[in-house]
């Protein structure tokens, strides 16, 4: 039975859950990682009444106690929701939306593991004895918290068999379907930015250096942040954070140097360009779009214009990162540097990547030369790797590693965790890494 | 990349009062300002840097878009210091114009915030006074009222004319830039 079966990836973030099958192109669901369950104390609560207020049940006295019997024990464990119908649910009554992941990493076990159990049961409607199942987690993540994903996935799910890669990994194996990879290495550097927070992650060999990995806080919330107040500068007659949104997605782009974007704007008025927001009620309102099309995506590399208190372009981070890592990897890493995550599908956004972060490393090398009195370098290759899947990074990486053939030898086994135990899945043999195909 | 310098920078021998420079211009205001030759007349807004005409003022109207969104600014030397004095008073000035003033209104108003009494560095109410050298004497800092008034009304005129392409405005595109401090800092 389950040696025909497709692996099941699941990678689980803080913002979007992504579920599908190994080997497909794209995940099959992607909703929000939020859980809305029956609000504390809400009980027996008539639907319509806020479930603030209510007395505990031993105070309720006799009468009350009978309508909260069937609330004690029994079915409010099954009465929740996931993902987007999750957030509908929470507009209503009686219930309140969770996010059982934050910064990456699982809080709240008993919410993810229900929210696992409706991903499998009722979204992708498998058989977890039948499949293999592929889970990520984030850079750094403390093994114990593996530890409770497996015995949910074994002991809860029953699950044929399981693996846990780290998200920056799969992120670089997802680049190697772009034509520029060669060598598919699973050495590089990752920027991955969602909508919170943009991480840069060098991976050395398929592992993590945990300590040169940086953040910046600043990621598509702020961009489209920016966007709504550059709509409200001027005025437009909709500047909700859902058009700012929408803009955001639909018009920004990079542009090499702004000053000189700003005059082809004065030269070229055909790009300005108009956006139609309708709104609900079947009226839409033209609001015009302008300078914010190159601004926007800007805040990565001059992020002053934006935020007072962060002031490190990106290209900068990039290069600081790379060289506080290990000297024999940062060829490697400046080689290979992988986007991921929806924050970085702009156009040209890696060209302009790529130019900056050559024009710091060039920089140094000119110095070293001169300190050195004569001697010359051979240079530097800087490549920023652009490719069709980085919006689900990620997941798709996960996908192409999880159909190849030698992927179960890699897992472990229901067998063999009930054998050893949680901790077997303290370590993991590198899937993708040297010697497999 | 850091806020946009003054290519003036690299001019040597620019004269300076206190320690703002005095630049040459391409204006028809009569003052201390070695004037430079006038523009074609059939010539675009835009003038491109590398022609003999090009001045100071042409510099900040095309920088002042990128560099008004910055809040940090390394005075690398005088030419940044009128650099940073045009781009206030752009700010100035497109606080004065309301969005629906008429072309002439507007001019009216622009000129009138240039002619205005104005403070010079050195003067008590003047915000820049720990980046800017008050003159030597009086007679420096009427050299120095004299140019400033020149640059502010050449600045005055030629953003009238971005702001009204053709007689039409003003541009939203530029208002919408009236809010933004640069420096953090305002006239």
């Amino acid at each position: 039975m389950a040696s025909q079966t497709p692996a099941v990836v699941m990678d689980n973030g803080t913002g979007y859950s992504k579920l599908g099958f190994a080997g497909n192109d794209s995940p099959s669901f992607v909703f929000p990682t939020a859980i809305a369950t029956k609000a504390a104390g809400a009980g027996g609560a008539s639907a319509g009444r806020p479930p603030v207020g209510n007395k505990p049940s031993f105070l309720a006295g006799g009468g009350g106690a009978g309508s909260h019997l069937s609330a004690k024990r029994g079915t409010e464990d099954l009465d929740f929701f996931i993902g987007d119908e999750a957030l509908s649910a929470a507009n209503g009554p009686g219930y309140a939306i969770n996010y059982p992941i934050r910064h990456g990493q699982i809080e709240n076990w008993d919410h993810m593991e229900r929210f696992w159990s409706n991903s499998i049961f009722k979204y992708l409607r498998v058989e977890p004895e039948d499949h293999y199942f592929l889970l990520t987690e984030p850079p750094l993540n403390p093994p114990e918290n593996r530890e409770n994903t497996a015995e949910i996935m074994f002991e809860s799910f029953n699950c044929a068999g399981l693996y846990i890669a780290v998200q920056a990994v799969l992120a670089l194996a997802a680049s190697w379907t772009s034509s520029k990879v060669t060598d598919r290495s699973l050495t590089g550097t990752v920027i991955d930015s969602g909508d919170g927070v943009t991480h840069v992650i060098p991976v050395a060999e398929g592992y993590v250096i945990g300590s040169s990995i940086k953040s910046i806080p600043v990621a598509g919330r702020d961009i489209t942040y920016f966007v709504q107040s550059l709509l409200r500068d001027r005025g437009e007659p909709d500047s909700s954070l859902k058009t700012a949104e929408k803009v955001k997605e639909e018009y920004c782009y990079v542009c090499p140097d702004i000053v000189k974007e700003f005059a082809r704007y004065d030269r070229e008025p055909d790009r300005f360009l108009k956006h139609t927001v309708s709104a609900p009620n079947g009226r839409s309102v033209s609001i015009d779009i302008g300078y914010e099309r190159f601004l926007a995506p800007e805040i990565f590399f001059n992020p002053e214009i934006y935020s007072s208190d962060f002031l490190t372009p990106l290209p900068n981070v990039v290069d600081g990162v790379i060289q506080s890592s290990p000297i024999d990897v940062r060829r490697g890493l400046y080689k290979n540097i992988v986007l991921s995550g929806g924050s970085t599908l702009y156009k040209d956004f890696g060209r302009r990547l790529q130019r900056d972060i050559r024009h710091l490393v060039d920089a140094r090398i000119r110095a070293s030369e001169a300190r050195s009195g004569g001697a010359k370098s051979g240079g530097l290759d800087v490549a920023v790797v652009t490719h069709k899947r980085q919006r689900h990074g990620p997941w798709f990486g996960g996908s192409l590693l999880g159909q190849t053939p030698e992927f179960r030898s890699y897992c472990h086994t229901k067998a063999e965790y009930d054998e050893i135990g949680p901790s077997i899945v303290r370590r993991f043999a590198l899937l993708g890494g040297p010697g497999s195909s | 990349m850091p806020a946009y310098h003054s290519i003036f920078l690299e001019d040597r021998d620019v004269p300076v009062i206190g320690n703002f420079p005095v630049l040459p211009l391409r204006t028809r205001t009569r003052g201390p300002a070695y004037t430079l030759p006038a523009l074609p007349p059939t010539a675009d807004t835009e003038v491109p840097a590398d022609s003999e005409s090009y001045d100071c003022v042409d510099e900040i109207l095309s920088l002042f878009r990128a560099n008004v969104l910055f809040r940090n600014f390394e005075i690398n030397g005088p030419a940044d210091r009128m650099l940073i004095y045009g781009t206030l008073f752009i700010s100035e000035c497109l606080g004065k114009v309301k969005p629906a003033m008429t072309a002439r209104e507007a001019e009216k108003a622009l000129i009138n915030v240039a002619l205005d009494h104005f403070a010079i560095p050195g003067d008590v109410s003047f915000p820049l006074n720990q980046a800017f050298e008050p003159p030597r004497d009086r007679q420096d800092a009427e050299t120095l009222r004299q140019y400033l008034s020149q640059v502010r009304q050449e600045i005055a005129v030629r953003l009238h004319a971005r702001l009204y392409p053709g007689g039409v405005g003003p541009s939203k595109w530029w208002l919408s830039f009236a809010k933004r401090k640069f420096m953090g800092k305002s006239f």
